[in-house]
């Protein structure tokens, strides 16, 4: 059996130049309300006095992590991992505990915080567009980048490009891709000129949060299970009584302005 | 992000999708039959069909994926050199400009007073009645100057030119003189052709003279670029301010306003007095090499350090590296140089730097000045010749203004004419997809110039500024669903199709101007049965069908004769750093130095630019672009600010000369202290723009109309103002 390789983003902050083609890419492909967004732009934005200024910004989806926090704190099975990698997200399973999003260390999943529960609120995030990569084509967001800051390719092959990227230009970049090691690997790998806290990510350590997160939960759930089953049962009726309604709702989410 | 569409809004919209549907159906659905017979859909209707953008005039190749007699997403197409596969955001949100909520679908007639916005439905039997018949009884009465034309570079141009010219009328206005007069000017007058294509494949040093070319996308061009900075070329950007591409330069050079000439001049000094430049080679094709240096010696380093404030020493660095790379170097002609009265000086100079490092005469070099005829090649239908038109222009071309080319007019100065009424006065505006209102300086002027007016028609396709104040309102299709004329580019002829139907009342350009030309009694010059028959004729000289082309999204063309002889369309046949031209009509035959204005005590220059989510005026009420743009504000240098007591998200006051705007400020430091800058296209009048009506501010309401006298370009940073609390 051939081993299925998982498949990633890259993403250069040095080609980015903040157009917002692949938000704008993004919310067509996937139908997003207008105002929602599943990309978003963060960084420091300018920084320096003038004249000596930098600029440190860049775009960012869900990181599609090799072991996705998300999944594994879902009580009901609406996050699952595609044998290539991308992390699909079910609304029609979610219940809206948005345990997702404190399992998240990126702070992707969103929230309609307008809605809430019993108005059928969900989380929205990033699919990887799995319509388009299993039709043969790019992620919408990638496929429109006008200055090939954001590549998609097998992830393998993408952490070697990066890596000779930076050889290639040693006082170009920082010496570290992001992605390849943090949270246990994720896959939107990223390369910048300034620090990855400038762009606005996290320091993370090698070992993913569902490490964690799975062996305290183990030890909970026989203490939980009471009350576990009691908030189930509420929260099931609820959704119930929600997937009758038809009206599909999705999360909030804000765009943050980056300074210009 | 501000504020955006409601939910509500979204469902409204499609209901009234839907509305237009029901209404499709009682019609042939001849779309949707024509691309399933080419191929491009499937028997329910679902598919993909080749076509062009034009969210701005890059026009890259499209392709439109169609799902239920809706379009639905559209990416680049990888076989349009403009595109190769991307589109910028623009591009992007193109099909919300197609199901904008405010888009106009039926014929309307004015019945309030101007401005008010109170129109009623017509139909189109009686509205282009009203307007053939309103533009006849100007013609009889005052003749067919006392009409005036106006409309922005688009593809069916040609045929609005060319009702222009059968009615007779000498008075066009296009959005050149406000956007590229000295860039096109100044290299035709250098090198016989408007503007020379860039080529980046092996290049070295890119100088950019204020061409922001990380948010004035042009897609293909901006990914060359940006893959020409990732190889290791070196990029000098001169910009007042800090933008998107002085961040990717090598090196930003907040250069002191309007003196770019000045430190192109002192380049141009340091590469003849040291002997930079392979003289011997380039003599062979330049007029002007044997002065040069002489004419030269005056703009030395230091004295440009005095000017632009860039240090002397960075200067001669800059010119030295410059003269290094050889033809490997490329000075860039810029795009919209429309910025002080100096401007065609600036340009002349980027036209000399570029001339002296033979980049143009290399083969493999970065520029190529290659004239190639727009449409040659290509059928046109036959007609009569155009009636011979002896009134003056009013724009004052070329009485007053005597080397701006005709097509590119002084559109700026029509108004000085209309409300004096001298030479003679005009009474009537037939105007197609632009927005004067908008486009022009001085707005006030402007409203004025139009209640001259005794009638006043615009065409688009929502209610622009510009036709809020008209009477009568033509609808025009989208991009997205109509034909246009075919465009050429390079060894292929490519085609806008529609790829859904008209929606409402909606018709095409070509319709329109056919329609109303048969009503004026100009029939015999259209010659053309449908948008389908036009393009027929068109493509006769290659012997392809239009079936085919429609598949394809293009037409191979025939391979032009290359003699490979090095010529230049100037009246010596060479490239004129040194111009007789010039001369004869009473100006510096070389590249010379023009002081401009600077500002006084308390005042700013006032700068214009682009964002990336934008094109011009055209673009604020698309909901998608609306969505990812930041909030439109002022720049100001955040020392600058705090001095004068103002902190970030201030409302401010900005007045000039001719007119005041309120803002919110941005205090930055991505900004000389010296300027100000004015996030473009905001500050809309029109109350039918619902999504970008009420935010941000004009500056066409602060701009004072200033000419460059030889290019006829309007300086569009040359106003000054002052800035205070609101």
């Amino acid at each position: 059996m051939t081993e299925i390789k998982h498949k990633a983003f890259l993403f250069d902050a040095t080609r980015c130049i903040d157009c917002r083609a692949c938000m704008v890419a993004c919310s067509v492909e996937n139908n997003i309300p207008m105002d929602k967004t599943r990309i978003w732009v963060a960084g420091v934005g300018i920084k320096g006095e003038f004249p000596n200024l930098d600029r440190a910004s860049m775009v960012y989806h869900c990181m599609h992590c090799e072991h996705p926090g998300c999944l594994s704190a879902c009580p009901v099975g609406a996050y699952t991992q595609r044998e290539d990698g991308p992390v699909i997200y079910n609304p029609d399973v979610c219940i809206g505990c948005r345990y997702c999003m404190n399992a998240c260390p990126f702070g992707v999943p969103h929230f309609d915080y307008d809605k809430g529960i019993v108005d059928g609120a969900f989380i929205d995030k990033c699919t990887f567009c799995p319509q388009r990569i299993d039709n043969g084509q790019q992620p919408a967001c990638v496929a429109t980048c006008p200055t090939d800051a954001l590549e998609y390719g097998e992830r393998d092959e993408l952490l070697k490009k990066a890596h000779e990227r930076i050889a290639a230009h040693p006082n170009r970049y920082v010496n570290h891709v992001y992605g390849e090691f943090e949270n246990g690997g994720t896959s939107y790998l990223i390369l910048s000129h300034v620090p990855f806290s400038e762009l606005g990510l996290p320091n993370l350590p090698e070992t993913p949060v569902n490490a964690v997160s799975e062996a305290a939960i183990g030890l909970t759930l026989p203490v939980a299970l009471g009350w576990g089953a009691a908030l189930t049962a509420v929260t099931a009726g609820v959704h119930l009584y929600n997937r009758k309604k038809e009206e599909v709702a999705t999360v909030e989410s804000t765009t943050e302005e980056v300074g210009i | 992000m501000t504020k955006t569409i409601s939910r509500r809004d979204f469902l409204k919209l499609g209901a009234a999708a839907s509305a237009a549907l029901v209404v499709g159906q009682m019609l042939p659905p001849l779309v949707a039959q024509a691309a399933r017979e080419a191929g491009h859909l499937n028997a329910a209707g679902d598919g993909y069909i080749p076509s062009m953008c034009e969210m701005c005039v890059w026009r890259c190749g499209l392709i439109a994926k169609v799902k239920d007699g809706r379009v639905v997403k559209l990416d680049g197409n990888p076989e349009h050199p403009h595109s190769r596969g991307k589109l910028c955001p623009r591009g992007q949100s193109g099909l919300m400009n197609t199901y904008d909520p405010d888009r106009v679908l039926n014929p309307l007639i004015r019945v309030g007073k101007r401005g008010e916005g109170l129109f009623r439905k017509a139909s189109w039997d009686e509205a282009l009645d009203l307007v053939a018949g309103k533009m006849t009884d100007i013609k009889e009465k005052y003749g067919p100057e006392a009409m005036v034309f106006s409309s922005t570079h688009n593809l069916s141009q040609v045929q609005f030119e060319n009702l222009l010219y059968a009615f007779g009328s000498p008075n066009y206005g296009t959005q050149r003189s406000l956007c590229f007069n000295a860039m096109i000017t100044a290299f035709s007058l250098t090198y016989g052709v408007e503007e020379p294509s860039r080529k980046y494949d092996d290049v070295e040093f890119i100088l950019m003279v204020g061409r922001n070319m990380m948010e004035a996308i042009s897609t293909s061009e901006t990914s060359e670029l940006s893959h020409a900075i990732d190889r290791g070329a070196k990029l000098v950007y001169l910009d007042p301010r800090y933008t998107k591409t002085a961040s990717k330069a090598t090196e930003w050079i907040p250069i002191r306003p309007g003196t770019d000439s000045a430190f192109l001049l002192a380049m141009i000094n340091v590469i003849v007095s040291n002997e930079l430049a392979d003289c011997e080679f380039v003599k062979q094709y330049v007029v002007g090499c044997d002065g040069i240096q002489d004419e030269m010696r005056r703009y030395t380093p230091e004295w440009a350090d005095q000017i632009t404030g860039v240090p002397a020493a960075t200067i001669e660095r800059i010119a030295r590296e410059y003269a290094a790379a050889k033809h490997n170097a490329l000075a860039h002609p810029g795009w919209r140089t429309s910025n002080f009265i100096n401007s065609f000086q600036t340009e002349r100079a980027i036209a000399t730097l570029n001339a002296l490092s033979g980049n143009v005469l290399t083969p493999g070099g970065c520029l190529t000045a290659e004239v190639s005829a727009e449409g040659a090649g290509l059928g046109i239908p036959h007609q009569p010749p155009y009636p011979r038109i002896s009134a003056p222009r009013l724009d004052g071309v070329p009485w007053k203004y005597p080397l701006v080319p005709l097509k590119l007019g002084v559109f700026q100065e029509l108004r000085d004419a209309i409300l004096t009424g001298e030479p003679y006065q005009a009474h009537g505006w037939f105007i197609s997809r632009q927005n004067p209102v908008m486009s022009l300086p001085d707005r006030t002027k402007t409203l004025e110039a139009f209640g001259k007016m005794d009638f006043i028609a615009t065409v688009d396709i929502i209610l622009n500024d510009t036709a809020w104040f008209s009477d009568v309102i033509l609808p025009e299709a989208s991009y997205l669903e109509r034909y246009d004329p075919l465009l050429p580019v390079g060894d292929k002829a490519f085609l806008r199709q529609p790829v859904i139907e008209p929606q409402g009342e909606a018709r095409s350009a070509l319709w329109i101007y056919k329609q109303l030309g048969e009503r004026l009694g100009l029939g015999d010059y259209f010659q053309y049965e449908d948008e389908e028959d036009y393009i027929r004729q068109q493509l006769k000289p290659l012997g392809v069908s239009l079936e085919e082309v429609k598949e394809k999204g293009y037409a191979e063309m025939p391979e032009e004769d290359k003699n490979g002889e090095i010529t230049f369309n100037t009246p010596s046949g060479k490239i004129e750093v040194y111009s007789e031209t010039l001369k004869n009509a009473g100006f510096s035959p070389w590249p010379t130095w023009e002081e401009p204005p600077i500002p006084g005590k308390n005042e700013f220059y006032l700068l214009t630019g682009k964002v990336a989510q934008h094109t011009q005026f055209g673009t604020q009420n698309n909901p998608l672009l609306h969505k990812y743009s930041d909030e439109p504000r002022l720049w100001m240098n955040a020392k600058t600010a705090s001095k004068l007591g103002l902190s970030n998200d201030d409302w401010v006051e900005i007045t000039s000369q001719v007119g005041a705007a309120h803002s919110k400020l941005l205090a930055t430091e991505a900004i000389r202290p010296d300027c100000v800058y004015l996030t473009p296209g905001y500050g809309h009048l029109s109350k039918g723009l619902k999504t970008a009506y009420g935010i941000g501010a004009s500056d066409s309401a602060l701009h004072v109309t200033y000419t460059d006298p030889i290019s006829g370009g309007q300086a569009l940073s040359q106003t000054f103002v002052t800035v205070k609390k609101a």
